[in-house]
């Protein structure tokens, strides 16, 4: 290694016309991390992945991937490096097999990366993620808790250091939800990847979680380990705020 | 690897087929019917090459008329110099080098606005050179002396012709085809996954246009005397979408059939009825865009039973209906 972080955000604002939906954020991830970032509704969470994945050009403030400025570059770029992401609403490529789905993946990002053996074709990342029995299936017929997984084949399947993983346990069942984490902790022991995963679920993510980053309004107003975090007087305030005002239910 | 193998065993069989058929009709058809064959191959060539980048990606592209034009114009102005294969080659290369400008300038629109800038710059091309040989040449149009014979330029246009779907059967199995399906089907996905959707736009997008710039050097023989409104004509690049969208734009063999019919079909109805011909075109889009959204190609055997099972219930809810108004107003009075 060369000391540098995984990926870096330096100072990365995003803004909407008058909206700042990141507000001059800083964070560093370290290979073999496991993060979390937690934030009520509208926090900036997904805008803030979708900086770090290149696919949202940041206002201001600067990105690196191992020390190589990574600013203003294409979303392939971001991949190119090492950089992957899945989506909230899982994006597969409905009319192709789970199988074609993932060597996708493969055939672009992937392509000329070094591979793990976990990594190493199609099948072994369909054994990893589990979905092996589906693999002839056209990728619109799976479950949606199966397009989840598949959309974690998909971003392996780029053969990244580090993944960005977009509230992929929203919508499951607890035993699946457990499955997932299993499946995250798993990735990141034997791939050695950075894992950064967002949930709306706070709960959910501090368990499996060593570090979590809290959004609240676009700013970063903590960042630990999860039992300091929820100790911190600023983070119990936007929750507080959230569950008694923002909740509608 | 990529697809079937049994469908790369048809595709070809459908390429041979095309080529045996084409290369029997200068020997044995008339001259009108050479003629006819000419233009089926000319809408094969345009079709096919325009579904390759167009219809994998679904940015429609309006511009075929523009490539073709500049093709036209590059045979027309270097024939005597270059020979017939090298306006060929030289209509196809600048044709692809306009599309490589274009498409860094358009290509990061989507939809409607990515037609209508295409329609628009290829009006604009087509009066910049109006003007051009009204203010600086002082020529309006252009003369061609040294024409090729007739054979010559119907076997040049069916090897572009076939050179088309040899290339959309290849490139469907390339990096390159899986890249074009990726932006086809979620642009920002493929990204996400690697694919620098900006170079094989545009690759792809050049690629059409080489095409569109070979046929328009080839055809434009076909006439003594060319000018801007000939062979800038929008209805080329219209009926070029056309076909492929009745055709079905995500197959190979729809857009290539589709070409078939309709040139035989313009040609036998635009002498006879050329107002005829046009409605047949419209009504024929608008049917299979409502019913046939993916094109004939996708037309199949319960797609028509399903067309009659939902005609008959139609016809009975209709009757019920009036059945059921008429008793309200007996019951009513």
């Amino acid at each position: 290694m060369n000391g540098h972080p995984q990926l870096e955000a330096r100072g990365v604002t995003v803004r909407f016309g008058g909206l700042v939906a990141v507000d001059n954020v800083s964070a560093a991830f370290a290979a073999g991390e496991l993060v979390g970032i937690i934030g009520p509704n509208g926090a900036g969470k997904t805008t803030f992945f979708n900086a770090l994945s290149g696919v949202q050009q940041p206002t201001s403030g600067e990105l690196f991937a191992q020390g190589r400025r990574l600013t203003g570059a294409q979303p392939h770029k971001f991949a190119a490096h090492g950089i992957a992401r899945t989506f909230q609403t899982p994006r597969v490529f409905g009319a192709l097999s789970v199988t074609a789905n993932i060597d996708f993946g493969l055939q672009f990002a992937g392509l000329h990366r070094k591979s793990s053996w976990l990594l190493k074709d199609d099948a072994s990342i369909l054994n990893l993620i589990g979905l092996a029995a589906q693999a002839k299936l056209p990728a619109a017929a799976i479950t949606p808790s199966q397009q989840r997984l598949l959309e974690i084949g998909m971003a392996l399947a780029t053969r990244p250091r580090l993944l960005l993983l977009d509230e992929v346990a929203a919508g499951l069942t607890e035993a699946e939800v457990d499955a997932m984490a299993q499946l995250i902790r798993r990735l990141r022991d034997e791939l050695d990847l950075t894992v950064i995963w967002i949930e709306h679920a706070v709960t959910t993510l501090l368990r499996y979680v060593e570090r979590v980053l809290v959004l609240h309004q676009g700013r970063k107003i903590a960042d630990g380990t999860p039992a300091e975090v929820v100790r911190n007087a600023e983070v119990i305030e936007a929750y507080l705020g959230d569950e008694m005002m923002g909740d509608p239910a | 690897m990529l697809l079937d193998r049994r469908l790369l065993g048809r595709d070809v069989l459908v390429l041979f087929a095309l080529a045996g058929w084409a290369l029997a009709v200068p020997h044995y058809g008339s001259e009108f019917v050479v003629s006819m064959a000419l233009t089926c191959l000319m809408y094969v060539a345009l079709a096919t090459s325009w579904t390759l980048f167009c219809g994998t990606t679904r940015y429609l592209s309006l511009a075929t008329a523009a490539f073709f034009g500049i093709g036209a114009y590059v045979s027309a102005l270097f024939i005597e110099t270059w020979g017939w294969f090298g306006v060929i080659a030289g209509g196809a290369g600048v044709a692809a080098l306009v599309a490589v400008l274009m498409g860094s300038a358009v290509l990061h629109l989507r939809g409607t606005y990515f037609a209508v800038l295409t329609f628009g710059m290829t009006e604009l091309i087509r009066h910049a050179i109006a003007y051009w040989e009204k203010q600086v040449t002082g020529t309006v149009g252009r003369v061609l002396t040294v024409v090729p014979e007739r054979d010559t330029v119907y076997l040049t246009v069916l090897a572009i012709a076939l050179l088309s779907v040899a290339v959309s059967i290849v490139v469907r199995r390339t990096r390159f085809g899986l890249g074009l399906m990726g932006i086809g089907a979620d642009e920002q996905r493929a990204q996400t996954l690697g694919v620098n959707t900006r170079l094989v736009k545009i690759g792809g997008f050049a690629l059409t246009a080489a095409f569109a710039g070979a046929v328009g050097a080839a055809m434009s023989v076909r006439w003594t005397y060319i000018d801007p409104t000939t062979v800038f004509n929008p209805f080329i690049g219209f009926q070029t979408v056309l076909i492929a969208l009745i055709g079905g734009v995500a197959t190979l063999w729809g857009p290539l059939i589709a070409a078939v019919v309709f040139s035989l079909l313009a040609e036998t109805l635009r002498l006879q009825a050329p107002q005829l011909y046009l409605m047949t075109l419209g009504l024929l889009l608008i049917l299979s865009v409502l019913y046939l959204p993916e094109g004939l190609a996708s037309l199949r055997w319960s797609t028509l039973r399903q067309w009659r099972d939902d005609t008959r219930a139609w016809w009975k809810a209709l009757r019920a209906g009036k059945a059921g108004k008429s008793t309200r107003k007996a019951a009513g009075a």
